[in-house]
């Protein structure tokens, strides 16, 4: 009885019922929707900082925090050998590249233009851009003096796969080194940034070009991007238990963009929920105060029956609890509908910083449906609070005597 | 008085006791007194009406006697235990299990059936679900309700809702039954058989019964007579026993 007296209860409500469930399903839909499409825009981001950084990097802090003062930086052989092995403990480890970035100018014509020359290995199938080129082909392993090249800096230079630009830089001892490559192909990337400004080449021949055996950093990748942070903190205690005065972060540690975006989703949704949390929150306090003052004779006549106040506050609080569940419940529906539909639109648009639009999209799963649930239940369960507590604590004569 | 092989009436008998009841209100700067030194007893199996005009105290002496309102001084005592002093808790489980209420407005629970409404007190002191039925469908039929027991309060007329309404106030087997004005919102002829009924019940259950009314024809069942003026009781006479077997 416990039970089906608040449902019939009600029941007996309907229309105000119905009314508060809106409510409490609006917010959660809501919070929902807004979630699933904050949620699907830091997984785009998270795909790219991935695709853009590898699970993890390990490196001297001194190349991380850019407080080198020379080349004390790179890695030797031995070095990457030693990190390599015990990579191979690591679970979730899938594969390694090394890179060696520098600075460098690239001119073409009368063009010119600060890049940063980034030697990789081609077909290791992590971080190789291979799947990124639009026009040429990706960099080979027998490559010697070819480039993979930005779309947007092709554009600037007016370049195409086939043409010829020059790179100058600095080698480790200082001296400047100056070679033409060959453009095998142009890829392009979500990031205009690394479109404009990374030229990506052959390790062995960036090596030659910067005269050292040396990389800067090994790039690893896992089976699990939810595996980064453990597998970091297991490999990092490797690599200090080897000795080597190196760290391992992660992709989102290595990337601000990615934090500073992921803050700002984290403080929208916050606010927005709370907004909503404290709009349901107020509603319902509202509806609820009104339908129990409304029953004010009926509370009166529990209570001369001998139902304890106790009794009479679960009473009415376990309305608000069905109320809260159906409607929350309801609004994690709907809020599924409102994504659905969201993402069968299909709408562009063009991210600040990109080169080419993204489908805006939602994406909907357990962890979308339980905050905004959790969140709105809270908020009518704590509305209900006061006017459960307040209909428990009458006396029973006054309320016998309301009309 | 015999009834139904039960010694019911035991003239001495302190069941229920107020000892110099009080209840005063503070209506802004003045006090009023609703209710003034009163001492009352009655033996169980009583039936008792009391009349007075409109805001002679009658209601409040039944709250107090109820224990849904607390006196300002004196003390009500149900069998010769003080009441005073007990909790909130306390006095919820002394109404649920000693003391029936019927209302003028029957204030039966709407959202729930005539069997549910006169189950509710069971419920309350958690008697066992086949238990629960059986006393429900017992006590419906000696209402001459059995037929009705799934319709809801509001699908039942005056007559029957108060039917219900003395159904649940005697359910859970109480030593008082408590009414006021019970025939207020009933015809004649309904209330006379609602009177009947709560009568009946007193001879058959033992149970006491005290009724404040304004209806001079309620008094006509009345074991004895109390009448409450300027918060202060009188009982004028002697004692009427009524027997339950004439």
């Amino acid at each position: 009885m416990w039970l089906w007296i608040p449902l019939r209860s009600l029941w007996r409500n309907r229309r105000r019922t119905l009314l508060a469930i809106a409510i409490i399903a609006f917010g959660t839909a809501i919070s929902f929707f807004v979630l699933a499409f904050l949620d699907s825009s830091r997984d785009q981001i998270r795909a790219s900082s991935v695709a853009e950084y590898g699970n993890l990097q390990i490196a001297s802090p001194l190349l991380f925090d850019n407080k080198a003062e020379g080349f004390e930086y790179l890695l030797s052989p031995d070095h990457v050998n030693l990190i390599t092995e015990s990579l191979y403990n690591e679970a979730s480890f899938v594969a390694r590249t090394v890179q060696l970035e520098f600075p460098g100018l690239v001119a073409s014509g009368n063009r010119t233009q600060v890049v940063r020359v980034r030697s990789i290995e081609p077909e290791s199938g992590l971080i190789d851009f291979s799947e990124f080129v639009v026009a040429g082909r990706p960099l080979r392993e027998d490559d010697v003096a070819s480039v993979l090249i930005g779309r947007s800096l092709a554009d600037r230079l007016s370049v195409e796969p086939g043409d010829a630009i020059t790179v100058t830089l600095t080698t480790v001892d200082g001296a400047y080194n100056a070679t033409p490559l060959l453009i095998a192909g142009v890829y392009g990337f979500a990031s205009e940034q690394v479109e404009s400004q990374l030229l990506l080449i052959p390790l062995r021949f960036g090596q030659l070009l910067f005269n050292t055996t040396g990389v800067d950093r090994v790039i690893v990748g896992l089976n699990d991007i939810r595996a980064t942070a453990a597998a970091r903190d297991r490999i990092a205690m490797q690599i200090a238990e080897a000795g080597l005065p190196l760290e391992a972060r992660t992709w989102d540690e290595l990337s601000p963009f990615y934090q500073q975006l992921s803050s700002y989703f984290d403080l929208l949704f916050g606010f927005l929920t709370l907004a909503i949390s404290v709009l349901v929150f107020f509603i319902i306090l509202q509806v609820l105060t009104l339908a129990f003052l409304e029953r004010t004779r009926e509370i009166g006549t529990l209570r001369a029956l001998g139902t304890t106040r106790a009794e009479v506050f679960r009473l009415f609080f376990s309305e608000s609890v069905w109320l809260a569940l159906i409607g929350s419940l309801l609004g994690v529906a709907g809020g599924i509908i409102l994504s659905l539909g969201f993402n069968g639109l299909g709408i562009e648009w063009m991210p600040p910083g990109t080169v080419e639009p993204s489908v805006l999209a939602t994406r909907i799963g357990l962890s979308t449906a339980v905050l905004p649930f959790l969140v709105s239940l809270t908020a009518t369960l704590f509305s209900s609070l006061y006017p459960a507590l307040h209909a428990a604590r009458l006396r029973v004569v006054d309320a016998l005597r309301a009309e | 008085m015999e009834n139904n092989g039960r010694f019911c009436h035991v003239r001495g008998d302190r069941f229920l006791e107020t000892r110099d009841l009080s209840k005063t209100y503070a209506m802004g700067t003045e006090t009023v007194h609703a209710l003034r030194d009163v001492c009352f007893v009655a033996p169980q199996g009583d039936f008792v009406v009391i009349n007075g005009p409109s805001g002679s105290g009658k209601t409040t002496f039944l709250n107090l006697v109820s224990v849904i309102d607390r006196p300002s001084t004196g003390e009500v005592l149900i069998e010769e235990q003080p009441t005073s002093s007990l909790s909130e808790r306390e006095l919820a489980a002394l109404r649920k299990s000693k003391i029936g209420l019927i209302f003028q407005s029957f204030n039966l629970i709407p959202v729930l059936s005539a069997a549910e409404n006169v189950e509710y007190p069971l419920l309350l002191q958690r008697i066992e679900k086949h238990e629960r039925r059986k006393r429900v469908a017992g006590l419906l039929a000696e209402v001459g309700l059995a037929d009705l027991a799934k319709r809801r309060p509001s699908k039942l007329s005056g007559g029957q809702r108060q039917r219900v309404a003395i159904a649940r106030a005697l359910i859970a087997r109480p030593k008082i039954v408590l009414a006021d004005e019970p025939t207020a919102n009933l015809d004649s002829e309904t209330g006379a058989s609602v009177m009947e009924l709560m009568r009946g019940l007193n001879d058959e259950h033992c149970v006491t019964f005290l009724v404040v009314t304004h209806d001079p024809a309620v008094s006509d069942y009345a074991k004895r007579h109390v009448r409450i003026l300027d918060g202060r009781l009188q009982e004028g006479g002697e004692d009427v026993v009524v027997d339950s077997t004439s």
